[in-house]
Parts: C-alpha cells; structure tokens; sequence
C-alpha cells in the first residue's frame, strides 16, 4: 500500500474505488505554410469548425451554463482576429493559427495575479481543442469504458471532458494540476465528492483500474490499500454520511430561541485539521482562529507567504462563512523553539501577544499582510488580544492601514472593508469599553484570561483551582457592562472563551444579550439544542436578580432552573 | 461620448461567466464601447480581452459610450453590471 499526502481539498468525505485515467487527447498539427490562394480557403475551414464548435456547445449549454460562456469564447472577436491575421499575413494553416492563437491567451490568462482569474486558462484551453477537433474531424473523447463506480485521475480536466463523463459511476476526482477554484472542484463540491487538486506526480504512481482510496479528512491517496483497510474505510464512509445527516438536519434548523431571538454559534480552532473537523458540525463560522500554531509549529518566523497559504485555506474551507483570526497571542505560556523569551517573573502579566507584536512591528506586518492578502479570499475579521489602551489599538490600527497602503500600492487584491475587532479580557478593557466601542467592529470577551485577571487567580495554579470561577459576580458583571457598551455603539459581542460552552452560561449570557457564541467545536451541536429551546426573555426577566447577586452561591441557585 | 464610473461586486471580480454576460449586452448595443481599469482600455465586445484587464472585485471602472444611442447604452451597461451580470 502506498499512501501519498495531498493540500489542496475541496470536497469533503471518503471514496474507494478503481481508477480511471483521462488521457488527454493527442493532435499532431501539421506547421506547413500555406499559398497566398489558400488562404481563403483556410479561413473558410476556420469559420466552419467554430460553427460546429458552436451547435455543440448549444447543446451542452443545457446542462451547464459554464458551456453559455464558451459559446461566447468560441465566437470571440479577438480569438477570431488572432487565428484570420496569422492565417492571411504568415501563411499559417487554420490548426497551426488556432494553436498559436490559442496558446497567446492561455499564457495571457497565466499571467493574471489573480487564482480565479489563471484558472480560466482551462477554458481557453477547452475553447480552442474544440475547434482544433472540428478542423481535423476528430470525435469527442467519450468516456463509455466507464461502467463501474471509479475515481477519475487526470493531469486536468476541462468543463467538456467532466461533461462527458457519466457522473453516476464517478466517486471522486484526482487532478495532477488545479487549484481550488478550478471547474472540476466546484463540480465535485455540488455532487459532494471529494475532490484533490494539484496532487503532483499522481498519474506516475496510479495506473488504469488500481484501487485507491481518497481521505479527504485526513488529506490521504492509499494506493493498493489491503482488504482490512478497505473494510475500515467502509466503515468510515458509512459513519461519516450517518454523521453528515444529522448534522444537515440539525444545521438548518434556524439558531433562534423558542421566542425568535436570533443567536450566532462558532468554534474556536487552532489549526487547518481543526476547521476540517470544525466544518462537519452546525457552525456559522469560526469566532477564534488562534494563529499560534503556525508560529509554534514552524523553526523560524512563518514567512507571509506561509501564512497566506494558511489562512487562504482556512478562508476556501469556511465558504464565505466567518473567519476571525486573531493575531499572534504567544508569551504567557506559549513559547517558541526559535526565539528566546527572557525569564519573566509574571509571564501573565509580561512581554505577550499584542505587546510583543508592536514592539516587533515587523513581526506583526508580516502577519497582518498575510491576513489580508487571504481576506480575498473569504470573510476575513481581524482580532487583536491583550490590548489594555486605545494607544494599543490606535498603533495597532495604524499598522494594519500601513498594510493596506503597502498592498495597495502592489495592486494585491484585498478585502477593504475588512472588520476589525479586540479581545475583551484585561479588566482594563472592561473598563474602557464604551471608548473602545467607538473604535472597533466588534469585541470578542476572552473569559479565560478575564476570569483570571479580574480574580487574580492563575488559572494553571491547582492549589487555588477552587477559587477560579467565571460565575463569579464580579465577571459577570464585568461581561454584562461589556455587552452593553458594545450594543451602544451598535457593535456585535462575542464571547470566545469556553464559558459560552456551558449550557447554563449560554442561556444566561443569551439573555445579556450576547450575539455570538465561540467554543470548540464539538460542543456547538449541543449548545445548539440547549439555546432553541430557551426562552430569551425569560432569562432577561431573571437577569436583574442574578447580576445583584453577591456571591458565586447566590448566582448558581438562582440559575439552577435554567 | 459619454462615460461613468461603477464599482465591480461580484464575488470573484469579472471571471468569464459575468464578463460573457457582459460581452452579450455589449453586442446588443449600437455604441462604441471602452471600458477603462487601471489605464488599461478594453472592449467589452470581445471577452477576451474584457477578461485580459483582470477586473476584480471591488474594481472601480469606466465605461464610455459613443454612438447615437450612447445615453441609454450607458445607463443598460451601469445597470448590468450594478446587479450582478447574472450572478
């Protein structure tokens, strides 16, 4: 058994089956030039096998409306000009213009900074051998050795290729080139199978009618997998679409209350594996994408292409959904292998997060670029922790619009009305909140972190353990005038901490009013049902009494109903 | 001639689905059309090179008419693309 790695997934799931290799057709073109009394003859076979190209796209256009845009491309004014100069000035026959022609815009499209963009570069390509088949009578490559269940591997395939295919027998797709926004994974994304791009040097490890596997949670090729293994996998692919059943059941049921108070859910994750994983439960998106691991896992300082990558692939798996990424939260306890924190005597209270990052602004701006170069890609927030004054904030903001100048002026595409956030977890932020209200799109209360600054209590400290307690009055409390100062500036309140996992907690901060619940992600389909069938206002009516509470005691009997 | 300025929404900028859309309203209109990204001209009827300017979201664009009918083909190309270009 051979297993080989992929990165690019678009599609979810697992797959067995043989492979079924796509060959790409083959056309030799003949370079002869042409006379001078050929040359009408050559434009006339060029109109005529646009024509045919055309009445076959007509048809195909029926089923997929990507072939409406080919009939358009077929017919290009600038395609046609292109392939007639080369023909009437340089004496070239129609094939050999068409290839040239053809060739000038795949490479024009290659060259477009933008993945969208490059991936049209497969269109062109699909445009102009259709052509090219009608000017050599070539017929279509029709897939009809295609009876069984099998996974399609290509070095790419084009939007007539996958249209000739019979789906039905088709259980997953492997391409040698590709990127995520290619034709075949928005494909594979409607059918839900999965899909990997850009596996390279697939088509040298698989051959016709091989048995393989396609893990798309674990990002694995098994090649030649042994009987037990394709047992284990049966197995997995039933569990995994019992899974997703439920899920789809309970993910469109609205999240609102049993009196129609609307509520957001979200995870909290620290690595891609985590999203995947995220994904499969009902989230509206991810309220804490801790960025750390990237730092922690790496020797050195991830470069800003690195994180790009990361956090563009974070934004394609969330599909539009909500992704906040907050900035770099080392110190404390997280440490790095590659960089030497000098010994602190309070490491809580010392040289962390969002300190280190504006005294290391270059640091920083190599992780706000990368943020917002990935912001095109997707519904990018940023977040920034530990801030305790609205000098903190305002460097950082006038950093991240450094940034922006930057990309700017490099014509990179980003998202300019990117929102932009602070944590909510020193009692100085309490505080300030009403004036920090003013200078951010949303909070996020970190209750970890708060709970032990507000306490003064180390969270890690088991000797004190019993003294730790985010029921306390004076962090609710704490949490309730954060809320509100957020409300009266009309920003959405987060809460990022696992508290908002607690199911009595949930309930009572839904009727302080928060917007948005962050945990980790498994806990959001429970958290899911407890919110549905709570009544928000009647958890507002007890509100009162439990924010007058004295004591950690008094609050949890007055909530033991809840 | 006349000439206005439009923002692009779609999700992926003018990618060939909205700019063929594009390219068909084009056609249907009597003008001379330029649309201008970047300082990079381009005509609209052919999509090939609507495409070569690499309009993306967000990009602010100008669109000139000239023709007989160049106010209303202005104000059909605006609203077009304001709503989508189909999409």
């Amino acid at each position: 058994m051979i297993k080989v790695s992929v990165s690019k997934t678009t599609a979810k799931g697992y797959a067995t089956g043989q492979a079924y290799i796509v060959r790409q057709q083959e056309v030799t073109i003949d370079q002869n030039k042409i006379t001078q009394q050929e040359v009408q003859r050559e434009i006339y076979r060029y109109e005529d096998a646009v024509l045919k190209a055309k009445e076959e796209l007509k048809e195909l256009a029926k089923k997929s409306p990507i072939f409406e845009a080919h009939m358009i491309l077929v017919e290009d004014m600038m395609l046609y000009d292109g392939v007639v100069n080369k023909i009437k000035d340089e004496f070239n026959n129609a094939e050999a213009a068409l290839q040239r022609t053809g060739n000038e815009f795949v490479e024009m499209f290659e060259n477009i900074d933008d993945e969208y963009m490059r991936e049209r570069a497969t269109d062109m390509k699909d445009v102009t051998f259709r052509i090219m088949r009608h000017l050599k009578g070539i017929p279509e490559n029709a897939f009809l050795n295609m009876t069984k269940p099998c996974i399609v591997v290509a070095n790419d395939l084009t939007p007539s290729e996958v249209s000739q295919m019979n789906m039905k027998f088709v259980v997953g797709l492997i391409t040698q080139e590709g990127g995520i926004t290619s034709h075949v994974s928005i494909i594979a994304k409607n059918m839900g199978i999965p899909c990997f791009v850009g596996v390279d040097g697939i088509l040298e490890k698989v051959k016709s009618d091989d048995i393989i596997i396609m893990d798309a949670l674990e990002s694995e090729i098994l090649i030649h997998p042994d009987e037990a293994t394709i047992n284990l996998y049966e197995k997995s692919a039933i569990a995994y679409s019992q899974r997703q059943q439920e899920i789809k059941r309970m993910g469109n049921l609205p999240s609102v209350t049993v009196d129609q108070r609307k509520f957001c859910l979200c995870g909290n994750v620290g690595s891609l594996e985590d999203i995947k994983q995220a994904i499969l439960q009902p989230i509206d998106g991810i309220g804490l994408f801790r960025s750390e691991f990237l730092y922690m896992e790496k020797d050195h300082f991830p470069t800003e292409q690195e994180q790009f990558d990361a956090y563009q692939n974070a934004a394609l798996l969330l599909e539009k959904k909500e992704l906040i990424i907050r900035t770099l939260d080392i110190g404390g306890d997280k440490k790095l292998k590659y960089y030497e924190f000098m010994n602190e005597e309070n490491p809580f209270l010392g040289y962390r997060a969002i300190r280190i990052c504006l005294d290391q602004p270059e640091i920083f701006k190599t992780q706000l670029r990368a943020i917002l170069r990935a912001s095109a890609y997707g519904n990018i927030k940023i977040m920034f922790p530990m801030i305790i004054s609205l000098e903190e904030l305002y460097e950082a903001k006038r950093i991240l619009e450094a940034c922006k100048g930057e990309l700017t002026k490099e014509e990179i595409d980003f998202d300019k009305d990117i929102k932009v956030g602070m944590m909510i977890e020193t009692p100085a932020s309490v505080f300030l909140a009403e004036d920090f209200a003013k200078e951010v799109d949303f909070f996020s209360i970190g209750t970890n972190d708060l709970t032990q600054y507000i306490l003064a209590v180390d969270r890690g400290n088991q000797k004190i353990a019993t003294l730790y307690n985010t029921y306390h009055p004076a962090v609710l409390r704490a949490i309730y005038h954060t809320i509100l100062s957020g409300h009266k500036q009309g920003i959405l309140v987060g809460m990022c901490g696992e508290f908002a996992s607690d199911k009595k907690a949930a309930k009572l901060l839904l009727g302080m009013g928060l917007d948005e619940f962050s945990m980790s992600a498994a806990e959001v389909a429970d958290v899911k049902y407890e919110l549905r069938k709570t009544s928000f206002h009647k958890v507002q009516e007890m509100l009162n009494e439990v924010l007058n509470a004295s004591s950690v005691e008094e609050v949890l009997n007055l909530i033991v109903d809840l | 001639m006349v000439k206005s300025s439009i923002t692009v929404t779609n999700e992926s900028g003018l990618h060939l689905r909205p700019a063929s859309e594009l390219t068909k309203l084009s056609h249907s209109l009597n003008s001379d059309i330029t649309i201008i990204h970047k300082d990079q001209k381009v005509n609209p009827k052919s999509v090939l090179n609507l495409m070569s300017a690499g309009i993306t979201k967000g990009a602010t664009i100008e669109i000139r008419c000239e023709g007989e009918s160049e106010i209303e083909d202005l104000q059909k190309l605006l609203a077009a693309i304001a709503s989508g270009l189909g999409e």
